[in-house]
């Protein structure tokens, strides 16, 4: 996101729960680069790396990078580590699908609260030990699981596992402290997608892991519950790791974070107050519920739904299920890449109408995959499923920016809290009752995709129009000032509050389109100098 | 050539949406074979410990050469509805092939008029359930051509139930909070480490 260097909010202050938008820009040559710091990459003069070299692992910046997303990617393993042993464990706990959906449900919701509270640990601590703290305190939790004995343990235990995803926050927060705002986008979008494929990645790990032990000699109670030390171990070495190896600012120094408390801050009960008031926030935490939320239901039923319907070994369903997560890869930042695309020609419009198409989409292969009787079509239509629920996670984080210039944060936090209250509401829906099928759920969670995504029709923007209608035609309220600035009140404007939300709406007209390109600036616009 | 082409399209399509309906029914099946086990009504049985033995024989009553066909018997360990209940990964469905109700095998024999019996030890990856037996005869194409089983048609009498084992032991739950208690020392040790590091840098 462009700003003024030193400006409020430039640097790592507001940034808390981001998640946003997969920019496509690097390198900038606007950037001041500061030549007498000694860093493997070019950065800035706050000593943040202004260029994304994703294959070094050179202290600070990409070393930070890489312990990051691991830390977010073994949270995953840990959470749904679970999943792809359902079939053995339901037998060895005498579960019934309600206690199966339940506990699905528990493991996505503790990190609801969670994830709101870690914005302030990582004020508080900062990232590093932000991270730490959550990986190391939440591997008991996860060795817990050989105590368990029926189904309201492992409720209790997969709630207690599910906290730890609460790390996506400590990412996202430790990466803006160390990467040049021109290129967090970029940086934030891969860390997020690629913490995500720990959901798949951990549905071809837990069997693999369950086959071996057993043929070391353990009967199939006792080695699954051997299996769950490997994720327990993993995040007692990435704890460690990122202790050891890890700091938190380019200069290594935690104190002169607490020192930075002298740069303005703005109120939190104004922040929330614009993104709570904001309809468009509401209308993402729906939408968000529906692409993310469907994904995390998928990583917990979809394995046990292979084994179960086409009768497959337990390590081949996991197999299957893996590629749905490991879609993250690419499908995620595919959806960032074709918001960027859409909008260069059609603006926001294009960017919405891209969100609802590969929403929709997804939506679509999800009832069909449900529906579907033979094997290789029940793939096929997964692989598109997740390729349109995860191109729809990146593309609705290319629209959020634009919501809100002051609450940018907040509304990310809730947007991502949204996706996973999404994911237990359907859990708790259509995978936890005995009344229907876990095809039937499928097939009805596809249709309530398809629904709760037509919501983004109403998403207007004065200043760009929504999906059907034009944008304003009033001179005023039809601009990109207008939107931004009517945050700050007439006291905060006199202060100067609102400098950043004015460079930030001339730099989003470009939101208009192709088309408007070249259209003149309305001439009472406020000079972006200060 | 186009017509065709379509219609082969959608007839692909249309058949993978509808479930493939061949194969054997149970409702087709006669019960032919007389079934008994040891455990009786109520029974608990421990798994990995206890022994179920199981006899089974061709009922007479049936015309002579009925049994002409059969060639194997498979003796199963099969679930009473009321461990079924809310379990749709045990559902009995008629078509044999998808039918789930009896995935624990006990024996698999060559099949004689009588004169079998086998004594099984209850293995120790049996869920904890309530059960009955049924044995199922099978052709030279190994598709079920009779069964017999140790219930009534209903399935509510002669169950008896197993208790699995839990699957824990001692030492699992030792190193279980070894490896917790590692994790909790060495962050809190990190952190009191790094805090006295700071402490120190700071009053030089």
């Amino acid at each position: 996101m462009p700003e003024i260097e030193g400006s409020p909010g430039s640097s790592m202050h507001g940034v808390t729960g981001r998640e946003p938008v997969l920019a496509f820009s690097v390198a900038s040559p606007m950037v001041h680069t500061d030549r007498t710091a000694k860093f493997d990459l070019p950065v800035d003069s706050e000593h943040k790396a202004t260029v994304f070299k994703l294959f070094s692992f050179a202290n600070p910046h990409m070393r930070t990078f890489h312990l990051s997303w691991i830390s977010f990617f073994t949270t995953f393993i840990s959470t749904f580590a679970a999943a792809p042993l359902v079939p053995i464990i339901r037998d060895n706990l005498n579960l019934t699908k309600s206690d199966i959906g339940n506990a699905g449900v528990a493991s996505v919701s503790g990190s609801i609260f969670s994830r709101l509270v870690m914005g302030a640990v990582c004020d508080l601590l900062g990232p590093r030990y932000g991270c730490a703290f959550l990986i190391m305190l939440s591997a008991p939790t996860v060795f817990c699981m050989s105590f368990v004995n029926d189904a309201s343990g492992y409720m209790t235990v997969r709630f207690m596992i599910g906290f730890s995803l609460a790390t996506f926050v400590s990412c996202q927060y430790w990466m803006s402290t160390m990467f040049n705002s021109k290129i967090i986008g970029l940086v934030n979008g891969t860390a997020a997608g690629w913490g995500n494929m720990g959901g798949g990645a951990t549905q071809l790990l837990m069997p693999v892991l369950f086959e071996i032990i057993k043929k070391a000699g353990a009967t199939p109670f006792t080695a699954w519950r051997i299996a769950f030390f490997i994720p327990g171990w993993l995040n007692v070495i990435m704890g460690i790791l990122v202790l050891t190896l890890g700091q938190d600012l380019p200069d290594g120094n935690l104190s002169t974070l607490q020192k930075k408390g002298d740069v303005a801050k703005d109120k939190f009960g104004k922040v929330l107050w614009y993104a709570v008031t904001n309809y468009r926030t509401w209308i993402f935490v729906l939408l968000y519920g529906y692409s993310m939320g469907v994904e995390l239901t998928i990583d917990n039923v979809i394995a046990e739904y292979f084994y179960d319907r086409f009768d497959l070994k337990l390590h081949l369903a996991g197999i299957i299920a893996a590629c749905f997560g490991m879609a993250n890869l690419l499908a995620r930042p595919f959806g960032g890449f074709t918001s960027d695309y859409m909008a260069k020609r059609f603006g926001m419009r294009g960017r919405l109408w891209n969100l609802w198409l590969l929403q929709t989409a997804g939506g679509v292969c999800c009832l069909c995959l449900g529906l579907v009787n033979s094997l290789p079509l029940a793939i096929t239509f997964m692989m598109l499923f997740s390729i349109g629920a995860q191109a729809a996670c990146g593309a609705t984080f290319g629209i959020i920016p634009f919501i809100s210039r002051r609450s940018l944060g907040i509304i990310s936090g809730m947007t991502g809290a949204g996706g996973n209250f999404g994911s237990g509401l359907t859990q708790l829906i259509f995978f936890a009752s005995a009344s229907f099928s876990t095809a039937k759920g499928l097939t009805y969670m596809g249709i309530m995709i398809i629904g709760c995504t037509l919501p983004v029709t109403l998403v207007h923007f004065p200043q760009w129009g929504s999906m059907f209608l034009p944008p304003s035609q009033d001179i005023v309220k039809g601009s990109e000032e207008h939107y931004y600035v009517s945050e700050w009140t007439d006291e905060e404007k006199q202060k100067g509050m609102h400098q950043a939300s004015l460079k930030f709406a001339e730099n989003s007209r470009s939101e208009r389109g192709g088309k408007v390109a070249s259209a003149p600036t309305p001439p009472e616009n406020t000079p972006n100098r200060v | 050539m186009e017509v065709p082409a379509g219609f082969l399209v959608v007839y692909l399509l249309f058949s993978c949406f509808v479930a493939s309906s061949y194969g054997v029914y149970f409702s087709s099946l006669n019960e032919t074979l007389i079934v008994t086990a040891t455990p009786t009504q109520g029974q608990v049985l421990k798994a990995g410990e206890d022994q179920i033995s199981v006899t089974w024989r061709f009922n007479q009553t049936y015309r002579a050469g009925t049994d002409s066909a059969y060639k194997t018997v498979k003796v199963k360990l099969c679930y009473a509805p009321i461990s079924q209940k809310d379990r749709s990964w045990r559902k009995t469905v008629d078509l044999l092939k998808k039918d789930k109700t009896c995935p624990h095998k006990i024996v698999a024999r060559p099949y004689t008029a009588s004169n079998n019996s086998f004594t099984w030890t209850i293995e120790r990856d049996i869920p904890s359930g309530v059960y009955f037996v049924r044995a199922f005869a099978f052709n030279a194409q190994d598709e079920q051509v009779a069964y017999g089983q140790t219930t009534n048609a209903h399935k509510s009498t002669n169950l008896f139930e197993i208790q699995a084992i839990t699957g824990r032991h001692m030492s699992l739950d030792i190193a279980s909070i070894c490896f917790s208690a590692f994790s909790i020392v060495a962050l809190a040790g990190f952190f009191y480490m790094e805090k006295r590091k700071a402490k120190g840098s700071q009053e030089k």
